[in-house]
């Protein structure tokens, strides 16, 4: 799917937004194919929420241009925001309405006729699992069932673009598992997704693409293997040791396969192409060198450290 | 998809109207303000406005004799007048003085003996300087004129040596009865002067009920903040949903419910207590512009403001200080005498424009009709303010 390919349902570009001084977004662009997932992944502050909240419409912005479906998107834009759907980062409920009359309210702003709303509602209270407090006051529920709540409201009308802002902070695993899967089903279903989130294992499981983003600025952008590729294919072996570091680095370099070493703080690093194949061998020479090993870790190259190479940044602080 | 546009906005404002007033319903506290408080002002203005149509007239009739009593029952059988008996004429002088009537009459002692001795008397009447106690003098003419009718007839039987005296003013009293009447109605035309009763102070219940709608309208405020620090309002801007639209349905909430108590009160009190509030569908129109324009001020100040506390302190200061300014407190009449220009800056308030369509209605029983310039000054202040208020709430939603 190419950059300016029609049939892209999000189409955005040169997004940029400052307050004050501050350059929250700086010339954010990508594209969301249908049935896509697309994610954005960055620490506090990237700009995460400040590009979503100009994508959704919610947000005038300093430059650049939405498309949705085809059609250019703006705050002012009611046709264009018919087909997305959002879930803001902070819960925007209210709290004196039960699940059911949340769904409904929203709904009927999305201009759903009222006997379709009511059975969509009551499939979406499933999905959330909330069917059971249906007709309770949402301020009587726990965080992460409010949480569900938020989210259940952005999927109602079936939207062509369903954009979630950590949508998952604070929600027990059980439902977190829940919540994935309806947003993969979704988008088996068709739907792009844009999905930003703290959570790498959720990024790796959602996502087929990932745009890594820092200081309002996307600094990488493609597949989970193709973001690897940007650091290198290797996997790392992490020792925490005390002895004579520097010689056994010298040491297991020699080995076939390890692509380096370095002494870090209380312990060596090592890259190394299938590095569970070569665990022993590495060992070995480290033991032998009269280096004591306490732990050994071994890490399959990930986003975090895509992340971490990239900005040198944890990805959470 | 091809829904059309502007059904659709105004369903949407409907569902977001209807959802605040349930959402203010659901609030037990507010049951005091939607329902009791709108009947608290029906008693006080009942009790302060309430059947003040009938203008009263005290009498004094202590020794006046049998003619005299005859005298103050025909006054006291006159329709529309409110009669009490006094004691003495320095208790009916303090009682018109204190606006506790509008006139009185004094029968003085021994009326009856010297009217039968064929001598005339002097019939005494006290009134304060108003168009009602001109109407309770002619009250009084009319019952002197048809006593002396009979007096004059039962005279002449006498001097004709029919009867005599009391038998000749019996029978005349009878045949009085049983013929026919010259009826007068009365009319008054011409402007009186708007504020007649000084004494009590006397502001009409419409400036009470102007004051109180302008209040319960712009409680709107503090919901609209709420719905924003909620962040349901951004939620709304990101469906399908205008700006405009968000806050024609945030207002009408308030609107519809301040509505329902300024009619429920207008009513209440006019039938309950004969309060007058002139051609009931011109004090209709009227409650209904004005209550527009205090909706839209409370979505201006509902947008401008981050705080709901905040909000609705100064809600009510600026309530308050346009009612005071506007003349619900002081009479617009008497400002004009005092001071033009305050006069004039006290138009800028849609309370002196509410006040001036209700005088015209009330006073000079004008229908919609008359008021149709005032009408449309307020339902312009309320378009003004509203398309103020969509233009702030727009910057605050979309602006951080
Ligand atoms: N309304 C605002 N006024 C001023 N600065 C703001 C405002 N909103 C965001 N910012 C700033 O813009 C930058 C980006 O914020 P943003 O909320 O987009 O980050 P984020 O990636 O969503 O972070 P998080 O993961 O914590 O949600 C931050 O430095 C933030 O302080
Ligand atoms: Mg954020």
């Amino acid at each position: 799917m190419g950059e300016g390919s029609p049939e892209a349902v999000l189409r955005c570009e040169g997004l940029r937004k400052s307050y004050g001084g501050l350059v929250a977004v700086d010339g954010v662009g990508f594209h969301i194919a249908p049935g896509e997932t697309y994610g954005l992944l960055g620490p506090n502050g990237a700009g995460k929420t400040t590009s979503i909240s100009m994508i959704a419409g919610l947000l005038e912005r300093d430059a650049g241009e939405v498309m949705v479906a085809g059609k250019p998107l703006t705050t002012r834009s009611t046709d264009a925001k018919r087909v997305v759907g959002l879930v803001p980062q902070d819960i925007a409920i209210y709290p004196d309405l039960t699940a059911r009359e949340n769904l409904s309210f929203f709904g009927r702003l999305y201009g759903m006729p009222k006997v379709e709303l009511k059975q969509r509602v009551a499939e979406v209270l499933e999905i959330v699992g909330l069917a059971d407090r249906a007709g309770d006051r949402a301020e009587e529920y726990s965080g992460g069932m409010k949480r569900r709540l938020n989210i259940g409201i952005g999927l109602l009308h079936r939207p062509r673009l369903l954009i979630l802002d950590e949508p998952t902070v604070g929600v027990d695993p059980q439902s977190r598992n829940a919540i994935l899967e309806s947003v993969e089903r979704l988008s088996v279903e068709g739907m792009a997704v844009l999905y930003t989130t703290h959570y790498m294992e959720e990024a790796e499981r959602l996502c087929d693409r990932v745009a890594i983003i820092d200081s309002g600025k996307i600094v990488a952008e493609g597949t989970r293997r193709e973001l690897v590729e940007l650091v290198g294919q290797h996997d790392r072996v992490r020792l925490t040791a005390t002895g004579d570091l520097k010689a056994a680095v010298d040491a297991a370099c020699a080995i076939d396969g390890v692509k380096g070493a370095d002494v870090i703080d209380g312990g060596i690093d090592f890259l190394a192409d299938r590095a569970g194949d070569r665990l022993i061998e590495i060992l070995t020479k480290v033991g032998a060198s009269g280096v004591i090993v306490s732990s050994v870790r071994v890490e399959e190259p990930n986003l975090e450290a895509v992340f971490l190479h990239l900005t040198g940044k944890a990805l959470r602080d | 998809m091809g829904v059309p546009e502007k059904g659709c906005d105004a369903v949407k404002a409907l569902v977001i109207g209807a959802n605040s007033v349930r959402r203010l319903l659901r609030d037990r506290a507010n049951i005091f303000f939607v329902f009791m408080l709108p009947m608290l002002l029906i008693l006080v203005l009942g009790a302060a406005f309430g059947g003040g149509s009938d203008p009263r007239m005290g009498i004094v009739a202590e020794g006046s004799g049998r003619l005299g009593a005859e005298l103050a029952d025909s006054v006291r059988q006159t329709e529309g007048v409110d009669v009490r008996d006094y004691p003495d004429k320095d208790a009916l002088v303090v009682a018109v003085e204190r606006g506790q009537l509008e006139a009185g009459l004094i029968i003085p002692v021994g009326y009856d003996d010297t009217l039968r001795g064929g001598g005339s008397v002097a019939l005494e009447f006290v009134a304060r300087t108003d168009p009602t106690s001109q109407a309770l003098r002619n009250t009084v003419d009319s019952a002197a004129v048809r006593q002396g009718t009979l007096l004059r007839a039962a005279a002449f039987a006498e001097s004709q040596g029919v009867m005599e005296f009391s038998d000749a003013l019996e029978l005349a009293g009878r045949v009085a009865e049983a013929s026919p009447e010259v009826l007068v109605t009365q009319e008054a035309v011409g402007e009186p002067f708007v504020f007649q009763r000084l004494g009590t102070f006397d502001m009409g219940a419409y400036s009470q009920l102007l004051l109180f709608i302008f209040l319960t309208s712009m409680t709107g405020s503090s919901a609209l903040i709420q719905s924003r620090r909620l962040g349901v309002s951004r939620r709304m801007l990101a469906t399908p949903t205008s700006v405009g639209t968000i806050l024609a349905g945030e207002s009408l909430g308030r609107l519809a419910v301040a509505l329902v108590q300024g009619l429920f009160i207008i009513f209440g009190s006019a039938i309950v207590f004969g309060v007058d509030w002139g051609d009931p569908v011109a004090a209709a129109a009227i409650v209904i512009v004005f209550s527009m324009g205090a909706a839209a001020t409370g979505m201006l100040m509902g947008a401008v403001f981050k705080n709901d506390q905040q909000a609705g302190g100064l809600g009510v200061v600026i309530g308050l200080g346009l009612a005071a300014l506007g003349g619900c407190m002081l009479p617009l009449s008497i400002m004009k005498l005092f001071s033009p220009g305050l006069w004039r800056v006290a138009h800028v308030t849609p309370h002196a424009w509410g006040i001036e369509a209700f005088e015209e209605i009330i006073i000079r029983d004008g229908t919609v009709a008359d008021i149709g310039l005032q009408l449309a000054i307020l339902a312009g202040f309320a378009a003004v303010v509203f398309v103020l208020a969509t233009w702030r709430l727009r910057v605050a939603l979309t602006r951080s």
